[in-house]
């Protein structure tokens, strides 16, 4: 059906799904990233993410477990950067991302999931020196096209 | 001995000379030791006008705002009543008005004695619910030394030996009247060795207060 | 530099000057600064109240530039700094004390308080007695070039990513731009999509721009630690890169002191003016959008609030643009009580986050914030400055209040009309 190549056909196609498809696609790009974290509470909460019908509350739960991975993951101002915690940071932002509501985030939550993905794969570069990992942007897309099949 | 006449020779003249001119150079040297230490000059890019500033903050920082009045309204609001009957009494009695003139050679309009009879009472109470406040309240009883309390008595004495002697309470009325001459005195004498200087020097801190904040475009 | 007493007492002399005598002169102990400190208001301790945090300046004021001080001192009436009073005194000097500038505000006599904390930082750090973070940060800064330890490969990767993922181009070392952008290093490190967020901006409004691969950090720890060296030598490589590469103006990123070392005390600390401007990232998006070459798209929906970064409003005079910005994105744009120039300190800034010692009183005292929100009732929050945007988050968590916190950039830039594509999202 669709093919994605660049950016503004990714933004386009993540734009037009409905908030609960939205939040699909996040959870699957989180997924693809999760290796990255090692703060436990992420993978739970994807999965909620990932889930199809989940009340409100529950949702919500998730959004408050992933934030407060956040504060605790994220780099102390004036304190020695670590970039492999950061990658997990990144992660954790996307799993936010994925659970905020539709409304409440510029560029959409399914928007904001991939670059903060595609963050967590930079950090990981950093800290390898390997710039041939591969560019998760086009992982996100292969993830988006499969998603838009199905 | 002195008779009571004589002590108030003395004090109205001698006396008065000695405890202005202590005022006088002891206010002097206080600020110059401020204006001595000078002010480098602001090498970064004006946004706005210092000067203008420091001229709007001297002015605007006797209003408070509005949060900073309701958190801190007594004393806000017994600051200004004390401070405006302190100088009421002070500035527009008739008899104290014939004073400056005998001595600066210009005269003003004075208010009827009635009025700066009850201006005096509403700042005696006022001072000593200002007292109280410091006693009790947590930041100022934290804050205050000696010499708040010290500066507290000399601004309240000539205040009520003032009224004292107005209703010639008690002793004679000359004695009266060389009381508060004293009280004054030592006002005069204390007054640049304290934060009494704060009636001066704030020009300066709003004014410094302001420039910086005007420079940077804030009106502060 | 070994610290001692003996260097703390002179640096505190040294950081005396006219403003400093007056105000010392002209505080009465009213306590009203009290009043304008989130330190004491959401705490209750007498201790907080911001003149008392200046009590070691004072007294060296006093028994160096009084004469009847000096008189008290020659006569052993006087009663010396000590160097565990100076110990007594780091956690109100550095950890209750961002040096907002509300009680600066507030004082009737026209104190500047945090002009004087500032300086009585200087008498701190130079007799040792600044907090262990701060010490770490600065160290970092001045032989890594960042307080994080953020490297020129770790930015360039990071500028690499977004190249290739977004499609953007990141001018590095670009001679002849017109602007040269500076970056903190809590940005590079938690919020990067500024560097995204800015070339987007800059590619749709034709802004000639760089980063400058040997100055690229604009946190400035020798402001926050209080020591001028570092914090003039750390203002120099920005100088010097700016010179080098010619440009008009510095960009000031999203973060309340570098903006107020750079701005303001910037070219004072290296004795000499610029020779070029420098801007806070919000003043230029501003201008761009009075030029009208800001073209945005579509509004945030829910109801947004700001928070005004001390040092970038209230003692660094950004205040109206912010709003104007976020009037063309935000559909329910609401001020919170006392927004403005009387804003209340997100608790964090002044170095006070990078000092783990304060980070229950932070968090304590975030309480102040937490009122203004509760009163307004937003949906959002938006600020400029990535170090009040992380405290801001973790003072929210604490009180378990799910607003989203976002940059003010980063929010006009999800806005922006791109290539090929136009109407509503």
């Amino acid at each position: 059906m669709t093919q994605i190549s660049n950016e503004a056909e990714f933004r386009h196609a993540l734009a037009g799904l409905d908030a609960d498809r939205q939040r699909a696609v996040a959870a699957l790009f989180v997924k693809h990233v999760l290796p990255l974290c090692d703060d436990e509470r992420i993978a739970p909460v994807t999965d909620v993410a990932a889930r199809e019908d989940v009340p409100e509350d529950k949702l919500a739960e998730a959004l408050r477990t992933a934030r407060t991975t956040t504060t605790d993951c994220h780099a102390r101002c004036g304190a020695a950067g670590d970039w492999s915690a950061q990658a997990g940071y990144f992660v954790a932002r996307a799993a936010v991302a994925a659970l905020t509501p539709a409304g409440q985030m510029p560029g959409g939550p399914a928007w904001q999931a991939a670059m903060a993905s595609r963050m967590a794969k930079t950090c990981e570069a950093i800290v390898t020196g390997d710039d041939s990992l591969g560019r998760e942007s086009e992982e996100q897309y292969r993830i988006l096209v499969d998603f838009l099949n199905s | 001995m002195m008779t009571e006449t004589q002590l108030l020779v003395w004090l109205r003249g001698p006396a008065l000379q000695v405890a202005i001119a202590i005022f006088v150079v002891g206010v002097a040297v206080r600020l110059l030791e401020v204006l001595v230490l000078g002010r480098k000059a602001d090498l970064a890019e004006a946004r706005g006008s210092a000067v203008a500033g420091g001229m709007r903050t001297i002015l605007m920082r006797s209003f408070p705002d509005r949060a900073t009045l309701q958190r801190a309204a007594f004393t806000e609001i017994t600051g200004y009543i004390f401070h405006i009957g302190f100088f009421v009494t002070l500035l527009f009695y008739a008899p104290h008005i014939l004073l400056f003139n005998s001595a600066l050679g210009i005269s003003w309009p004075a208010l009827p004695t009635p009025v700066i009879d009850a201006t005096a009472v509403v700042t005696i109470i006022t001072l000593v619910a200002v007292l109280i406040h410091r006693l009790t309240n947590r930041v100022m009883r934290f804050l205050s030394r000696f010499q708040d309390y010290l500066v507290w008595l000399l601004t309240i004495l000539p205040v009520v030996t003032g009224y004292i002697a107005f209703h010639r309470i008690g002793v004679t009325p000359p004695i009266l009247i060389a009381i508060h001459i004293i009280s004054v005195e030592l006002f005069l004498i204390v007054f640049p060795f304290t934060k009494l200087m704060h009636a001066f020097t704030l020009f300066m801190s709003r004014y410094y207060n302001g420039a910086i904040a005007g420079y940077r475009g804030v009106k502060s | 530099m070994s610290a001692s007493l003996e260097r703390g007492i002179h640096a505190f002399k040294e950081a005396i000057d006219g403003p400093v005598a007056s105000f010392f002169s002209s505080c009465v102990h009213c306590g009203l600064c009290a009043h304008a400190c989130l330190f004491y208001t959401e705490t209750g301790d007498p201790k907080y109240t911001p003149i008392h945090k200046l009590e070691p300046l004072r007294r060296v004021w006093k028994q160096e530039y009084t004469f009847w001080g000096r008189y008290a001192r020659a006569f052993g009436l006087s009663k010396p700094v000590t160097d565990e009073e100076l110990g007594e005194w780091e956690t109100l000097v550095y950890d209750s004390c961002t040096m907002c500038g509300r009680c600066s505000m507030v004082c009737p006599v026209g104190n500047d308080i945090a002009y004087m904390i500032r300086r009585t930082r200087e008498g701190m750090a130079a007799a040792g007695h600044a907090p262990e973070g701060l010490i770490g940060a600065s160290r970092r800064a001045v032989t890594i070039g960042s307080p994080m330890g953020v490297k020129l490969p770790a930015l360039e990767a990071q500028i690499r990513h977004l190249e290739q993922e977004a499609g953007l181009t990141i001018p590095v070392d670009l001679e002849g731009a017109d602007y040269m952008c500076l970056l903190s290093s809590m940005e590079i490190m938690n919020f990067p999509e500024y560097i995204g967020a800015i070339a987007r901006i800059f590619k749709q409004a034709n802004v000639s721009w760089t980063i400058s691969s040997e100055a690229f950090e604009a946190t400035n720890s020798g402001i926050q630690i209080g020591v001028s060296e570092i914090a003039a030598e750390l203002v120099q490589r920005v100088v010097d890169a700016a010179e080098k590469l010619q440009v008009k103006a510095v960009i000031s990123p999203e973060c309340g002191h570098a903006y107020m070392a750079i701005r303001w005390e910037g070219p004072n600390l290296i004795g000499k003016p610029f020779s070029f401007q420098v801007m806070h990232i919000m003043e230029v998006l501003d201008q761009l959008r009075e030029e009208g070459r800001l073209k945005t798209t579509g509004k945030e929906k829910q109801r947004l609030t700001y928070h005004d970064p001390c040092q970038i409003a209230r003692r660094g005079g950004v205040l109206e643009q912010p709003r104007n910005l976020l009037n063309i994105v935000a559909e329910d744009f609401v001020e919170m009580p006392e927004a403005g120039k009387m804003n209340w300190c997100c608790g964090a800034g002044g170095g006070v986050s990078a000092n783990e010692r304060a980070d229950e009183l932070r968090l304590r005292v975030f309480n102040r914030k937490k009122s203004q929100l509760d009163a307004v009732r937003a949906e959002g929050l938006v600020t400029a400055c990535s170090n009040c945007r992380i405290y801001l988050e973790e003072g929210l968590e604490e009180y378990h209040m799910d607003i989203p916190v976002t940059g003010l950039t980063e929010t006009i830039a999800e806005h922006l009309v791109e290539e090929g594509e136009g109407g509503e999202r």
